[in-house]
Formats: C-alpha cells, sequence, structure tokens
C-alpha cells in the first residue's frame, strides 16, 4: 500500500562518518545512468537500486546523500523510495522470500506454499529470521502464473512449487 | 479457425507447432538467420510516415490491455521540432494472470528490438527506454544482453542503421521498475521514470504530446511491438488474413480483431502456459485443445478473460470468443491482455472475489479517493463475507461501492478503479447464488425507519 504514509517529522537520523554514496557509484552514475536522462531526478531509481544493492537496504542518510548528488531535496527521493515495495527502508535478512499471493497462485495452492515457508523460518511475513538470513514477504502476480504457485528467493524465481520442495530450496539457500 | 503459422511463437517452441522443453533464448545471428531484422530493413527503405500508414493499415491493436490502435497512436505524435521524443516500451507486466510478455523477452528478445527501432524510425523518436518490472531479474539479463548485440550490430548508439534522429544518435535503455502495479499504467510509468512516486497523471494531455520529460512520447506494450517487425515485413493484408476480422456491417472506423494474439493460460488446466492463437478463438477451444483440458477431469466454472481488471466469464460463457468485442458481448470489461485463468467447479467465489479485491486495495496509488477507499472498503466486505459473517446487505453493499468506483468518468484518473470495478461487480452479479448461500439473512431496518433514539 504505498500511500501510507509516516511521520518522520521526529525521526532521528543514524549517521555514519563514511558516506553510502561512494566515488564509484558517482563514476557509474556519471557514465552509465545519468547521460540516459534529460533530468537528473530520473536517475533517483536506478541509483536507489544501485545502493540498496549494495547495502541490501536503503539507510536515511543514503537517501540525504543521494538528494544532494542529485540537487533534490531529500524529501523528494524519500516520496520516490517509500512508493515502491523493492525498497526497504530498514535492514532485511540476506535473502527475501517474495511469496505470490495473487490469484492464479492462490488457485494453485499458494497458502500451503506460505505456511511451507512460516513453518520452516519460523517467521510471519514481513519479517527476518534472527540469524538475519531470511525476510519472508508476501507480493502481488510474480508475472509467472502459468508455472504457480511461484516465489522469488532473492533474485531467483522457483515455479510451480509444492510444500517440499519450497522447504529444500529454502535448506539449499546458501 | 486455428492458426495456421506461429508469428511471435515463430522461434519459440510452442504447441501445436513445438515442444515447450525446447524454447532456448534466440541469439542474434538465430534471430538474423530466421528473417529477424528484416522488417526493420524494408522499415529503413520506407519514408517514416510510409511505416505509421502501414502499421496503421494493418489495424494492430495495442496488446497491453486497452487495444488502442498503434498505428493512429503513433500518427497523434506533434510535427518534429527537432528536440527529444521518446518511446516507453511498457515491460511492466503486472495484472494477475498475464506472463506473455515475459516469454517474449526470455526467449526471443530481439523481435521486441526490432519493433522499438522500428517505432523509432517511424515516430522520429531518439531514445528508447524499456521499463521493465524489479522483478523480472532474468528477463533484463536477457535483454541486457541482447541490446549488447543489437549495440554490436549497429542498431542503436553511434553510427546506427537508423541514422541521426532529432540531430541525436538513437539510444535504447533498460529501465529497471520497482515492485508497483500501477507503473503499468502508461503515465504512473513516466512518473516513475522521471524519477518520481507512480501517481498517474490526470490526461489530456496525452502522452503522444507531452509525455516523458514534458516532451510528446509513445508507449506501447511489449507484444505489440514486437508484433510490428513482422507486419513491416509481411504486409498489412498478411497481418489482416489472420484473426476475427471485422464482422460484417461494421463499418471500417470501428477497431476490429485482427491478426494472431498471444494468450496466457493458467489456473486448473493440465498444460498451463502461453500459446498464440487467432483473435476470436473460443474459450473451450483454447483451454481444451492447448491448454490440456481442465486439471483432475474437473468441470469449468469460471474464467477471467484477461487479467484480473477484465471481470469473470460465468460458467455458461465457456464458449465465448476471445476478442476485442468480448465485453459488448459477455459482459465483462475487455479483452485486456488475454491472461485467461480457468477454475474449476470446486473454486470458492467468494474467495476469488476477496483476493482479487485485496490486490486492488494494495495497488491502488491512493489518489483518487473512490480508488483508494472503495478497494479497501471492499475488500473488508468480502473478507467479513468469507468468514460467515455478512449479510445480505454487505452484498448489495458490495455492487453499490464497486459501481461507484470508475464507472463515472473524471471520478478517477486511471483504469485501476475501473478494474476493480468489473472485476469485482462481475464475480458478484454471475455468481449471485453463491454469494447469497454464504450471507446471513438479516433484515435490515434501516434507522430512517427505526428513529435514532
Ligand atoms: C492500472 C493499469 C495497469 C496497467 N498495466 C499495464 C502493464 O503492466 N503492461 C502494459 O503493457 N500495459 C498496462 N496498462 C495499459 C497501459 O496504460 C497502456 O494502455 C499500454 O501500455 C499501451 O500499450 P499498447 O497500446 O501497446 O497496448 C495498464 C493500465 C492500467 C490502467
Ligand atoms: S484510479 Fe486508483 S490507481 Fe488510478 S490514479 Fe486514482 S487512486 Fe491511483
Ligand atoms: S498470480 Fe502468482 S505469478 Fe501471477
Amino acid at each position: 500500500m504505498a500511500w501510507i504514509t509516516k511521520n518522520s517529522g521526529s525521526a532521528t537520523v543514524a549517521r555514519r562518518d563514511e558516506p553510502y554514496l561512494t566515488d564509484e557509484m558517482k563514476a557509474k552514475a556519471e557514465r552509465e545512468i545519468l547521460p540516459r536522462f534529460p533530468t537528473k531526478q530520473a536517475a533517483t531509481i536506478p541509483l536507489l537500486h544501485e545502493i540498496q544493492h549494495a547495502y541490501n537496504w536503503i539507510p536515511m542518510q543514503a537517501i540525504e546523500e543521494l538528494a544532494a548528488y542529485l540537487e533534490l531535496s531529500a524529501s523528494q527521493v524519500l516520496d520516490t523510495a517509500t512508493f515502491y515495495e523493492e525498497f526497504f527502508l530498514e535492514p532485511r535478512g540476506e535473502y527475501t522470500v517474495w511469496v505470490c499471493r495473487s490469484i492464479s497462485c492462490e488457485l494453485m495452492g499458494q497458502d500451503k506454499i506460505l505456511r511451507a515457508a512460516q513453518d520452516k523460518l519460523g517467521i510471519e511475513p514481513g519479517q527476518t529470521t534472527p540469524d538475519g538470513k531470511f525476510t519472508l514477504m508476501h507480493v502481488e502476480c510474480l508475472g509467472s502464473c502459468g508455472t504457480a504457485p511461484c516465489a522469488l528467493v532473492g533474485e531467483k524465481l522457483h515455479e510451480c512449487l509444492t510444500p517440499e520442495s519450497f522447504a529444500k530450496i529454502l535448506d539449499e539457500t546458501k | 479457425m486455428a492458426l495456421a503459422q506461429p508469428v511471435l511463437t515463430k522461434r519459440i517452441p510452442t504447441p501445436p507447432f513445438g515442444n515447450m522443453a525446447d524454447r532456448k533464448t534466440v541469439s542474434y545471428e538465430q534471430f538474423v538467420a530466421s528473417d529477424g531484422y528484416k522488417g526493420l530493413h524494408r522499415a529503413l527503405s520506407m519514408t517514416p510516415k510510409e511505416v505509421v500508414d502501414l502499421v496503421k493499415a494493418s489495424e494492430l491493436r495495442g496488446r497491453g490491455g486497452a487495444g488502442f490502435p498503434a498505428g493512429l497512436k503513433w500518427s497523434f505524435l506533434p510535427p518534429e521540432d527537432g528536440k527529444r521524443r521518446f518511446l516507453a516500451v511498457n515491460a511492466d507486466e503486472s495484472e494477475p494472470g498475464t506472463f506473455k510478455d515475459r516469454m517474449l523477452i526470455d526467449f526471443d528478445p530481439h523481435v521486441l528490438l526490432e519493433g522499438i527501432a522500428i517505432c523509432m524510425h517511424a515516430c522520429r523518436l531518439d531514445t528508447a527506454y524499456i521499463y521493465i518490472r524489479g522483478e523480472y531479474h532474468h528477463q533484463r539479463e536477457v535483454l541486457e544482453h541482447a541490446l549488447k548485440e543489437a549495440y554490436e550490430h549497429k542498431i542503436f548508439g553511434d553510427g546506427s542503421m537508423l541514422g541521426k534522429i532529432n540531430e541525436l544518435s538513437p539510444n535504447c535503455y533498460i529501465h529497471r521498475g520497482a515492485g508497483a502495479y500501477i507503473c503499468g499504467e502508461e503515465t504512473g510509468l513516466l512518473e516513475s521514470l522521471e524519477g518520481k512516486r507512480g501517481w498517474p497523471r490526470i490526461k489530456p494531455p496525452f502522452p503522444a504530446v507531452a509525455g516523458a520529460f514534458g516532451r510528446p512520447t509513445i508507449i506501447n506494450n511489449v507484444e505489440t511491438l514486437a508484433m510490428v517487425g513482422p507486419i513491416v515485413l509481411n504486409g498489412a493484408d498478411w497481418f489482416k488474413g489472420m484473426g476475427k476480422g471485422r464482422a460484417e456491417g461494421v463499418p471500417a472506423s470501428v477497431p476490429a480483431s485482427f491478426g494472431p494474439k498471444l494468450f496466457g493460460i493458467s489456473g486448473h488446466v493440465n498444460r498451463p502456459g502461453v500459446y498464440e492463437e487467432n483473435l476470436g478463438i473460443k474459450m473451450s477451444e483454447l483451454i481444451e485443445r492447448l491448454g490440456g483440458g481442465m486439471r483432475n477431469g474437473k468441470k469449468f466454472k469460471a474464467a477471467v478473460p484477461g487479467g484480473i481488471s477484465m471481470g469473470v466469464l460465468s460458467t455458461d460463457q465457456y464458449d465465448a470468443e476471445l476478442d476485442f468485442d468480448i465485453g459488448k458481448k459477455y459482459a465483462c470489461l475487455g479483452l485486456g491482455t488475454a491472461g485467461v485463468i480457468v477454475m474449476d467447479e470446486e473454486t470458492d467465489m467468494v474467495a476469488v472475489a476477496r483476493n482479487v479485491a485485496r490486490f486492488f486495495s494494495h495497488e491502488s496509488c491512493g489518489q483518487c479517493t473512490p480508488c483508494r477507499e472503495g478497494s479497501s472498503w471492499i475488500y473488508k466486505v468480502l473478507s467479513r463475507i468469507e468468514r460467515g459473517d455478512g449479510t445480505t446487505r454487505d452484498l448489495d453493499m458490495l455492487l453499490e461501492l464497486s459501481g461507484s468506483m470508475g464507472a463515472m468518468p473524471g471520478t478517477t484518473i486511471c483504469g485501476l478503479a475501473d478494474g476493480t470495478n468489473w472485476a469485482v461487480r462481475t464475480i458478484v452479479n454471475k455468481f449471485w447464488g453463491e454469494f447469497e448461500s454464504r450471507v446471513k439473512k438479516e433484515r435490515y431496518v434501516s434507522l430512517a425507519v427505526a428513529g435514532t433514539r
């Protein structure tokens, strides 16, 4: 639900000295990303992806650094970052498990798949395992309805799942 | 009549012409060896206007959901002014039940790139962005590789065979989304491309006039663009020789259902997958001949014709013809993406409605009150009915609520509200008995009668 907003006025931002937006990232942005667009703002989503790829989440300080770099206000970048479900503004597990819950997957038994993941990992959707390895998430249609039920583990799609095959996949994910 | 020859699945083995197990990503060399990029070369021997006219003559309609004639859209562009113009390729594919663009990109990425190049030449667009949904990780890699091949062979980039467009070298970039259904809506996509939240824009102005970065922009679906190469190569009449065509007595100004189409089949069938058939194929035939029939010998109960926004077809609409006129004939919103979701006799339609309502309430972008509030309210009411706590009045409320979403022009910005309306209303209406049997038959005395005390 992209339009749920949080009160950020009183939030404190954890800071560190070392910048999140590294010189390498900036060099890559100048080489590959910024030249693609007529505006700097258009590089927001590609660079949020870069940051999340590097740190596995997007710290508030990184949003401020990105805003400064793109000559935007921090709230503009935050506005974009909070809209999209793939961006995590809080730390998450090493692997994010996205279980599709849309109609074709539900018809093909996604409830059992989700149950298997919950049992295996001992967490509910939205939570992270205590060892920090997995974050379990619901997701709407993954565009793979012909091989339902399906789930993404990290960047890998797993199709035609059964509770047993899914438990095995989670076991084997290192 | 069955499709005589595969068109978009020419290089993607698909029953009845091939075996799905033999599918492999087609490389640049393999693509060229099987007539690939011939359409582009032909287009480059024509003037841009001739190409637009050819696509117009083919009456190719958009395959992304709305079915708008592609050539007509292209002809809405204002005259060139020497400044930049863009192409946004809609590869967001997030409509539940839809997985056809994924297949095209997975196995034949160059057929898309060829269509993109032709469109850029015809419409004088200097830059193309392929907006691909964030979850398509493998597809992104396949496209990146194919794009590299295309740059090496001077389809795009400096020294491109397209020459200079708007005094620039034509470029094509992949732009990754980040998980939001609404970014499939064309103006939501543009906002997202510009680095903002994906809030659809009020139209007009239409993107062809003021789109990405305030400049003229064409937005087309992956499958629409993939069809352009074969059309330019083989001609408009060849394309119009396939599909349902135009019914007798219908004037030529009314868009018809020409050509083949990719149909996705998911749900309770033996062989789900993406198949190519003539527009107008009967759903029963699609399910039986291509989908391998109903799973476990069960009976057919309902199906979604093309992505859940389109609503459902009831048990007695099993023989519905899947073409662009489906909406009028079978009381649903339309053909949509032709992602058919099949449900057998054991399916709980209340649960289906609840799932669908949850999807829309989750994906509503929140700009318009009827959509934001209506969808979550509908979801709550349906959850209540599913739990067994619903009353007869809830059913009326469902119809009233959904009927007030999007149906009244001007009350919502984009089509998501309308999709919610059609999905919920057709399920409730077409399976009324099932909903009625699930609610308590309480009689309500309105406050107006009882007094407020
Ligand atoms: C809520 C909503 C979601 C949409 N999602 C998609 C999508 O994922 N992919 C797509 O091609 N079109 C989608 N569309 C349709 C686009 O707005 C647009 O009509 C289409 O991309 C135009 O391309 P076409 O004319 O080639 O079909 C969506 C529309 C709405 C209202
Ligand atoms: S109709 Fe719904 S999804 Fe579309 S702009 Fe309005 S609130 Fe957003
Ligand atoms: S419904 Fe799960 S992938 Fe489409």
